[in-house]
């Protein structure tokens, strides 16, 4: 036994373990946000209950069965149910109703020994709609312009409708919006020329003609937005729903249509798939609690970069005056010591710091200096993903400073001598020699800051994200990079649909999915990161004396 | 007496008198040279003319200030914080520790070749055309043409001709060597110091440098140090004893290794002391 821990063999199979316990846990929390997120893409079937209660009513409740729960008997006492008085527990489910103009609540709990009858139908359709959410019932009728057709034309409407959809998105926000935001420049234009006193008459009519020519564009566009909207009005379906209403159903609020219970398992991977692509590349719908979640992660990404462009720089030039050139005086131990607490500030009071600062500071500045015409309305003196990707760049500024001091510590003073014995300045030889040679070093500050700044969202609270966002800050609008604008963020996105939207259960697979979302994202990002380290190591690798 | 020929006393012509030399002879001259490290003085009033187109050899017993000294020559002793410099070494007459001076500019005119190989991680055309890369010489043709004659000057051009933009650092210990030799040659400097050039090479790769060095002299000024005797005895033209910081003897090598003139010396070569 004694041989066995002189051997150093138990320290191995300690930090075996802890390795071991460390991988296990992450994985398992990547299967359970995976299994939880993944579930809310595969279309469940949709169930039929026929129900009667302790006073022998009757009722049909239709649904998609979302959770399974056993509670204790005790809870339910108040139901007076004829039980067996050795059953401790009851089960209950947890059935996503749908239909949310007829019944009040989108969820119900079934209580299992109130279930009479379980059924799945194959008529049973979902349909996914653009307000109001999913509707669950049959299909009674499709009415064509005003006369009834048979049901077999329904993907074909359902088809027709997306397609003037996207023309009908595609107008609104590429052309009429950028009519808008040119007409919002002239006006801005014209109010600076006032500002300045340069307001001509002939610059002022100048203007008008622009502007008026702007409107006349925007009559034209508006008119065959009319157009379009009446052809996608035309048509619309009457749907039976559980308790036996009719529910008119126009074409224009129907995104899909999906027999669920029909679907075969290629079916059901077809569906699987296209929910997630629309996860991805849709906009938001119902206050964040259905649709996609395209403009967050376009916010996450975009900032990340913009981020990592200013840390990286200011990190390294940092790193390189604290080692290259900063003298061993008491000046220097400050700066060290700053730059070691700036890591152990809360990333709250960074966002504090920011508004502060940069926003109100800074930003007003900079309106009043710049934009004196939009004001009262401010421009930067306001939240936006510029201030948003400074503040987060000031947040992992120490561990891009700590990298690459590391990495230029441990190059062999011979290289430096070399270059210096040829004549090099000390400048030519950080430019030409020690920067190269520490990229792999500088790449792992770089890695380490996109990973922490990605999943910062307290500091964004206050500093530039918000829950909605009318337009992306990459557009095809002049400056096309629109630093004061707004932005979404998928941490942020997390936190709003978990914890401030109207229907928590309803929002609950979608948080696990922006989740797996979010982690996937981070992910993607550091493997860039690493493999252009990895390269970087083999380009400058040195052997070793 | 150490068993080994000196070199001087195989050719004759290349016999000059130290003490006698014309200013048009002399490549560095050194005057009254003190060096402290901190409080601790390391070379102790150096005074000696060092020809040109020869080479000059530093030896003495280990920690005896012939590193120190050679360093310099070409002021890389400025990148030690606590070093401090009292007198003149002149190049061209002009003293290279004047305020004024371009240190880099020095650099250029005064090679150097370190002990331990340090080629840079890049690739063997991109080593050697560093320093001229540095003084804004980007056009290609010169710079392959600098690469072939300077590669030629250091014996390393047939090994390495085929292979020229492959890194530097696969290349053996004493071709390493020889490319940093090339590396310091292509800029055409006036003066090179080698730094214990061959003490970390195997025997052969030393002979191939020692062979080397004799050709370099009809281009350059060579100062080289050596902790091995025979090896300055078969190297260089003059030698320089150092001990303690002090110079004790000067003189041609032939002269110095058969008949030194200070008892020290004598010690020191004779294998009393190490």
């Amino acid at each position: 036994m004694n041989t066995w821990f002189k051997s150093g063999s138990p320290w191995i199979w300690l930090s075996a373990g802890g390795v071991s316990i460390s991988l296990i846990s992450v994985l398992g929390l990547l299967w359970l946000i995976a299994s939880r997120g993944l579930s809310y893409f595969w279309p469940a079937d949709i169930y039929q209950f026929e129900m009667q209660d302790q006073k022998g009513n009757k009722s049909t409740v239709i649904g998609e069965i979302y959770d399974r729960e056993r509670i204790p008997v005790e809870q339910l006492a108040h139901l007076k149910l004829k039980l067996d008085p050795a059953q401790e527990s009851i089960e209950r489910l947890l059935v996503k109703t749908g239909n949310r103009e007829l019944v009040s609540l989108d969820f119900r709990w079934l209580i299992s020994p109130q279930i009479v009858k379980t059924s799945t139908p194959e008529e049973l359709v979902v349909i996914e709609r653009r307000t109001n959410g999913n509707a669950y019932g049959y299909i009674e009728e499709v009415i064509l312009d005003g006369k009834s057709v048979g049901l077999e034309k329904l993907h074909e409407l359902v088809d027709r409708v997306s397609r003037f959809q996207e023309q009908i998105e595609e107008l609104q926000k590429v052309d009429i919006g950028a009519i808008n935001y040119q007409i919002e420049r002239l006006r801005l234009k014209e109010r600076k020329h006032k500002l300045d006193g340069t307001l001509t008459d002939i610059v002022a009519q100048g203007i008008a003609n622009e502007v008026a020519e702007l409107k006349e564009e925007y009559r034209q566009l508006e008119q065959q937005l009319l157009a379009l909207r009446q052809d996608v009005s035309r048509d619309k379906l009457v749907m039976r729903a559980m308790d036996g209403q009719r529910l008119n159903i126009n074409f224009e609020h129907i995104l899909e249509v999906t027999y669920s219970n029909q679907l075969s398992v290629f079916g059901k991977l077809g569906v699987f798939f296209s929910q997630i692509t629309s996860f991805l590349v849709d906009d938001p719908r119902e206050a964040n609690t259905e649709g996609g979640v395209f403009p967050a992660i376009f916010g996450t990404v975009l900032m990340v970069l913009l981020m990592t462009v200013i840390v990286s720089p200011l990190g390294v030039v940092a790193a390189i005056y604290l080692h290259e050139y900063a003298g061993n005086n008491a000046l220097t131990k400050l700066l060290r010591i700053a730059v070691i607490n700036l890591a152990g500030v809360p990333s709250i009071v960074y966002g504090v710091f920011g508004l502060g600062f940069f926003v109100y500071m800074v930003g007003g500045s900079l309106d009043q200096l710049f934009y004196p015409e939009t004001l009262p309305s401010p421009t930067f003196g306001t939240p936006g993903v510029l201030w948003s990707a400074i503040t987060l760049a000031i947040l992992t500024l120490p561990v891009v400073i700590v990298s690459t001091e590391e990495g230029l510590a441990r190059i062999p003073s011979a290289m430096r001598h070399g270059s210096l014995a040829l004549g090099a300045t000390k400048a030519e030889t950080l430019w030409r020699i020690i920067l190269p040679i520490a990229s792999p070093a500088i790449m792992t500050g770089i890695i380490l800051a996109i990973a922490r700044a990605a999943g910062e969202v307290a500091p964004l609270m206050l500093v530039g994200v918000v829950k909605m966002a009318p337009n992306l800050p990459l557009d095809g609008n002049f400056p096309f990079l629109h630093l004061d604008r707004k932005f979404m963020h998928l941490g942020f996105h997390i936190y709003d649909v978990g914890f401030q939207s109207p229907n928590v259960e309803a929002a609950r697979p979608l948080v696990y999915a922006t989740a797996l979302l979010l982690v996937s994202i981070i992910v993607v990002l550091n493997m860039t990161a690493v493999s252009i380290r990895n390269r970087l190591r083999e380009k400058y690798r040195m052997l070793e004396h | 007496m150490i068993s080994v020929t000196p070199k001087a006393s195989l050719d004759n012509e290349s016999r000059i008198d130290l003490n006698n030399l014309a200013p048009e002879q002399v490549a560095l001259d050194v005057k009254n040279l003190n060096l402290y490290y901190g409080e601790k003085q390391a070379l102790q009033n150096i005074t000696m003319s060092i020809p040109k187109g020869q080479v000059t050899a530093f030896i003495g017993p280990s920690g005896c200030g012939k590193s120190t000294l050679l360093r310099c020559i070409n002021r890389m002793n400025d990148l030690v914080d606590s070093c401090r410099i009292e007198g003149e070494i002149n190049l061209h007459g002009e003293n290279i520790y004047e305020r004024h001076v371009d240190v880099a500019a020095l650099r250029r005119k005064v090679g150097m070749v370190f002990q331990r190989p340090n080629p840079f991680p890049k690739s063997i055309y991109e080593n050697v055309v560093y320093g001229l890369r540095i003084t804004g010489n980007n056009n290609r043709r010169m710079l392959d043409e600098a690469v072939e004659k300077s590669l030629r000057s250091a014996a390393l051009w047939d090994e390495v001709k085929d292979r020229l933009h492959e890194s530097a650092l696969g290349l053996s210990g004493g071709q390493q060597q020889r490319l940093v030799i090339a590396r310091a040659i292509a800029i055409e400097p006036e003066v090179l110091l080698l730094d214990e050039p061959t003490s970390a090479l195997d025997p052969i790769s030393t002979l191939t440098i020692e062979e080397l060095i004799n050709d370099l002299k009809k281009q350059f000024t060579v100062v080289i140090v050596t902790h091995n005797m025979q090896q300055a005895a078969r190297v260089s033209d003059q030698t320089a004893f150092m001990y303690m910081g002090d110079l004790i003897e000067y003189s041609d090598t032939n002269t110095l290794f058969t008949t030194p003139s200070k008892k020290k010396t004598e010690d020191y070569i004779t294998g009393r002391y190490g």
